[in-house]
Formats: structure tokens, sequence, C-alpha cells
């Protein structure tokens, strides 16, 4: 079963969690990120690839939840931060 | 131990997945848990499961499952929703299972309008084996036993599976194509396949065009290009038939 160890980014949008247990480093997510924050990081992955953080410089997450969607895993989870 | 993001009915404990990185299945058993969570039916759902690359999903799913070989699942969730017809069947298979080796049961059962949902998942060859031509491989396409292309002179076309269910069903039954690249679209699919059997209308069919970035030898970014220019050119994502009155 997958250790619950975690990687949190939390952006103004967005909370962004990967599960480093879940996290097979496929770079689905990354492709499909529409503003191209995400990026990868050091932390390895459960088959010792690299995992992702939405760390790119110059970029913002937006909190879209995409990566969530898209991710063959479900490694990642966004949670969008209210407005106000 | 909860992940929120994860459907309920997946199996948390087999967790990470046995599906390679990138694996379209994942996707796909992703929309098909979300349906099942919308509809609230996991205490119901009977999960057959095919050899290949799909016989993987064996513990993916907390419900009950089968696991048969070459097509078979087809006629085995057939037997099963015809002694329980309470149950929801869901028979899910590749495309080498579907479409070759057990073409004749998913034939026969579009035909005999049996109640169940069958789901196949098209990547274009034959992935547990490692990657041998499928009779969905795109023409042109390199694979380990078409290295210089699939020639179509010489091996013919690959198989428009939906067209030729749509085709061979009757009135009442739901055929669809879908992608992981359009995750909601397919989501919503899956679950329209899955009220039709509810509804007891008729065969719910759907092929879900998939990635199998190991045996392409593809990275992410070939991936996503190959599963959404070069495969939905040949194979046309949309409903066929089924979709409340109207068609194409």
């Amino acid at each position: 079963m997958a250790t619950k160890d975690e990687l949190v980014y939390a952006g103004e949008k967005g909370r962004f969690t990967l599960y480093t247990g879940l996290c097979k480093g496929c770079g689905l997510c990354i492709e499909k990120c529409p503003t191209g924050v995400l990026d990868w990081n050091d932390v390895l992955g459960v088959y010792g690839t690299p995992s992702v953080l939405p760390v790119a410089k110059g970029k913002v997450c937006t909190g879209c939840g995409i990566c969530q969607q898209l991710c063959p895993d479900c490694a990642i989870k966004v949670e969008r931060t209210r407005a106000g | 131990m909860e992940f929120a993001q994860m459907p309920k009915c997946w199996r948390k404990q087999t967790k990470p997945h046995k599906f390679c990185p990138g694996c379209g299945h994942g996707l796909v058993l992703k929309a098909l848990g979300m349906a099942i969570d919308e509809l609230d039916i996991q205490k119901r759902v009977v999960f057959g499961c095919d050899i290949g690359c799909s016989l993987l999903a064996w513990d993916f799913f907390d419900v009950d499952t089968v696991q048969t070989h070459h097509g078979r699942t087809t006629p085995v969730i057939t037997g099963i929703k015809r002694a329980r017809p309470e149950l929801i069947g869901i028979a899910y298979m590749g495309d080498g299972g579907g479409y070759a080796i057990g073409s004749q049961h998913l034939v026969n059962a579009a035909a005999r309008n049996e109640r169940i949902t069958a789901i196949l998942v098209n990547n274009t060859n034959y992935g547990m084996t490692g990657g041998q031509m499928a009779p969905t491989t795109l023409p042109n396409q390199k694979t380990e036993t078409s290295p210089y292309g699939r020639d179509v002179e010489e091996m013919g076309y690959p198989t428009q599976g939906p067209e030729m269910v749509a085709a061979i069903t009757r009135e009442g039954a739901y055929v669809a194509r879908g992608t992981v690249a359009r995750f909601k679209q397919l989501q919503g699919y899956l679950k329209k396949a899955l009220e039709n059997q509810i509804n007891g209308s008729g065969f719910s069919f759907v092929e879900v065009l998939s990635g199998c970035p190991t045996n392409w030898r593809t990275n992410a970014k070939e991936t996503w290009e190959f599963i959404e220019k070069d495969m939905a050119k040949y194979f046309q994502v949309g409903e066929l038939k089924g979709s409340g009155g109207k068609e194409g």
C-alpha cells in the first residue's frame, strides 16, 4: 500500500499535494498543465523517478485541477483556495 | 488511510496500481470508478477483466471481480447477468482480446443485445507481450512485428470496433468511442453506458483511445500527440448509437 508521504505546495489560488508513494513520474500532467507551472523536482516517486511540483520559475498555479484529473495514478490532489 | 482524490470504489490497499507509468488504463479505470460512484452502484457491480494488460485490473476495484482469457470476459459477464439480472456486469478488455482472439464473443453478445456493459481499451498494440501489431494498429505505425510500419496492402486496415457494433446492435443499444485525452467526456460516456444497462435497454459498448508509452517508446509529449492527433484522426471520437435519439 502506498505510503502517505506528501509534498505540499501552497499557492495563492490553490493547495497542491503530491503523494510520492503514488507518483510514477510519467509526466502526463506536465504536458497538460495550461500554465506550464508544473516541473520535475528532486524528491523521488515510487519508481525512483523525479516527482512533480508547481514550481516552474515565472509561472503561477491557478488551481484549475487538470493535473489531478489527468493523473492515471491519482497522485495529485488540488484544493482550490476560496476567494475572499 | 484515505486518498480523497481517488474514486471511492477504488481498492486503496492495491495502490499504486500495477500499470506502467503513463498507461491509459489508470485513466479509464478512474473515469469508470467515478461513474460507478456517481450512480452509487458499487455493491451491485461485477467487474470482469480479460487477459492482457487489462487483467492487471483484477484487484483494482473494491467490487466482485472475475478474470477470464481471450475475450471470454464478455460471455462470462453475460452468464452472470442472466443468472442474476439485478447485478451490473462490466466486461473490461483490451483491443487484442476484444477485436482479435475474442471478437466472436463481442460480435455475438452485441448481436444478441445482451444487457451488459463492455468497455474496450484501444492502445493500438498488444501491450503485455511486448508491443506486437494488433487489429487496431494504425496504417504505417511501427510495432515489434511491423518494423517497417503497417502496410495496409499486406496487412489490411485497422478494426473500427464501435462502428461495427453500432451496425449489428438493435435499438436501445449504446455505442460510443471516448478518449483518455477528454476525461470528462469519457466519464459521461461510461456513465451513460452503465445507465443503459441499469435501464435494461440493451448492449452498451464504449471503446476508449488510450496510451501505451512503454511500447510506443514515447515520452509524455509524444504520447498525448499520438492519442490526440494520429489515433483520433483514424478513430473518430463520439457517440455512435443511443445518445438520446440523435445518432452520429
